[in-house]
């Protein structure tokens, strides 16, 4: 099992790092945001009730999130790739749980993801948002899992597309609300109620809450009550896409 | 090695299509050792049963049992026993030929040590020799199949099963990869069982099934299934097919004649050059040629199906 897993992560980071323009591409979208983030663009920027905060501070965590989600996501298209070749109906029939064949997925997805989030991260100190080791080291683990549930979710809704198009279609419709109402934008108390529930049952929202939270507040910020909330909700998030993901490709497709 | 029993499935259908029966209580048996090529005309059923005994596929009725036990019940066992070889390519084309052994070996639970121990057996029987460390985006489809092979048996399965494997390949490599089949087996004893829709594939198999509209015609030797038209038959290609047609009829109840591609193909006849003599006779201002031939695994499917809609040489499968 954990030999299968490795080895279908491993192939998904080689796969990624042999095509050159998927490796610029994805370094080159952090790079674009760092320069953004610290060109001053919003210096008069104010949320409101957020006063004191520098626009960078606010919107440094949303577009880690951007990232994180959008990348996330996208990198399980290659499940599509895989089937219209034989390489998915190769894993299929090997001897390996159907668990194995979607954490390979998820694990290899996530390391391509990460990889590009790192990017972002090491913009920090420079943008004057350096959490210390500690801090850093929580916002690490609040990446990696909420980039675990995003490619879970991503293998989720690409197992059911037949063309990368769709998959493309989908995702525009999705992807872009749920980054929006993840608090990236605007905070969460100041929404009426019912965007509110949609906003708390976002899992974008608790990822975005483990990356913001640690950055905000240090190394001591996992005590706080909303980080665990928000950790909690994050995690119960990632295992049930990875539990949905399972069941779907255990299923094998049965005649009438 | 593979016994499949009572298999029927049918496709749900979707909206406006209706549910479509795409093998029908099928019974077939592979024997420990044997070499069965599965053929027949497009449409025919072959994917469907391919899919079914690689364990892509759930039939609606019937069991499958390979290497002892149920396919959908025991699936771990039963996977371990076989290897696969798609239609369509199962290579990562930006890895290595060596990096796509290894990623299958692992999914094989095999160490790396077992791998190269394989992978330097393996060498000596393909011609990948010196392509290991390129990507296999960079193989010629002769080459990219043979790749396809050795990591299908790099885990020793003791079934390999196959889906139209030499699609798209020249005829060079074809017959190579054929020739290699046949040594597969005989040097290792490895069961094989493979859907192809060239009747010419089929002359090295220990018997041929053919599948037509969801069902078993004949699971025979290649021998017996040509001995069944007889040990020889007339070509007539002619100006006059109604008058030709009108004479042929003539001929006794053991005679059968199909039209293919503008030619009469007479089968069946107790004493060929009595009646060609005859037909020239007869009819030889209008016969363009008139040939005896022995007949081809081709022909016994003619035979067989009666249809005339087949076509040997359709290169491309599109399911
Ligand atoms: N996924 C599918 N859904 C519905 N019908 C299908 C599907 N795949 C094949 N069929 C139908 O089942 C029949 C057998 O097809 P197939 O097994 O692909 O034959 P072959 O491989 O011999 O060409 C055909 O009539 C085909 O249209
Ligand atoms: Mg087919």
């Amino acid at each position: 099992m954990i030999l299968a897993v490795r080895a279908l992560a491993w192939r998904e980071f080689l796969r990624f790092f042999r095509q050159p323009h998927r490796v610029v591409g994805s370094l080159a979208q952090p790079l674009l945001m760092w320069v953004l983030l610290g060109s001053g663009f919003g210096a008069s920027f104010r949320a409101p009730g957020l006063e004191g905060v520098s626009y960078a501070e606010y919107f440094y965590p949303g577009v880690l999130l951007m990232l994180a989600l959008f990348s996330g996501i996208f990198a399980t298209i290659t499940i599509i790739e895989d089937r219209n070749q034989g390489l998915l109906q190769e894993v299929l029939v090997a001897p390996v749980p159907r668990l194995a064949i979607v954490l390979g997925k998820v694990i290899g997805a996530t390391g391509v993801t990460l990889a590009q989030c790192l990017v972002l991260v090491a913009a920090s100190p420079f943008l004057g948002l350096w959490p210390g080791w500690g801090g850093a080291a929580l916002l690490l683990l609040g990446l990696v899992i909420a980039t675990l549930g995003f490619t879970a979710l991503g293998v989720v809704i690409a197992w059911n597309m037949e063309s990368t198009a769709g998959f493309h279609a989908v995702m525009s419709v999705f992807l872009l609300p749920m980054w929006m109402l993840s608090g990236a934008l605007f905070p969460l108390d100041q929404a009426p109620a019912w965007l509110w529930w949609t906003m708390i049952l976002n899992p974008a929202t608790h990822a975005l809450a483990i990356i913001r939270i640690p950055l905000a507040a240090h190394a001591g910020s996992w005590v706080q009550t909303p980080y665990l909330w928000a950790m909690t909700a994050a995690v119960v998030w990632a295992l049930l896409c990875l539990l949905v993901a399972a069941l779907q490709v255990n299923r094998v497709p049965k005649g009438r | 090695m593979v016994v499949v029993q009572g298999v029927t499935h049918r496709y749900p259908g979707r909206r406006k299509v209706p549910p479509r029966t795409a093998v029908a209580s099928l019974d077939l048996h592979v024997p420990e050792g044997g070499f069965v090529v599965l053929t027949g005309p497009n449409g025919g059923g072959k994917s469907t049963l391919f899919r079914i005994l690689s364990g892509l596929q759930r039939p609606s009725e019937g069991r499958v049992r390979v290497a002892g036990v149920d396919l959908f019940q025991e699936p771990a066992q039963a996977r371990r026993a076989m290897g696969v070889v798609f239609q369509k390519p199962a290579l990562d084309p930006h890895l290595t030929v060596r990096e796509n052994w290894i990623v299958h070996g692992e999914l094989y639970g095999m160490g790396r040590r077992l791998i190269r121990e394989r992978l330097d057996e393996s060498l000596s029987w393909s011609d990948l020799g010196g392509r290991l460390d390129d990507r296999v985006g960079t193989l010629s489809g002769g080459l990219a199949r043979q790749a396809e092979l050795v990591k299908a048996m790099l885990h020793h399965p003791r079934l390999l099963l196959m889906d139209e494997p030499t699609t798209g390949l020249d005829p060079g490599s074809r017959e190579a990869f054929l020739t290699t089949l046949v040594s597969l087996r005989r040097d290792r004893g490895v069961t094989l069982f493979m859907t192809s829709h060239l009747f010419s594939e089929a002359e090295a198999a220990s018997a041929v099934a053919i599948l037509h509209q969801g069902r078993l015609l004949a699971l025979e030797t290649p021998d017996r299934l040509r001995s069944a038209l007889g040990e020889t038959m007339l070509v007539i290609h002619t100006d006059d097919r109604p008058g030709l047609a009108a004479s042929l009829r003539e001929e006794g109840a053991g005679v059968t004649v199909t039209e293919r591609g503008g030619a009469f193909l007479v089968s069946g006849v107790p004493e060929p050059a009595v009646l060609m003599e005859k037909l020239w006779a007869r009819h030889g201002k209008s016969i363009r040629d008139l040939a005896i031939k022995r007949p081809s695994l081709e022909d016994c499917f003619i035979h067989l199906t009666r249809s005339s809609t087949f076509e040997e040489s359709d290169p491309e499968n599109p399911s």
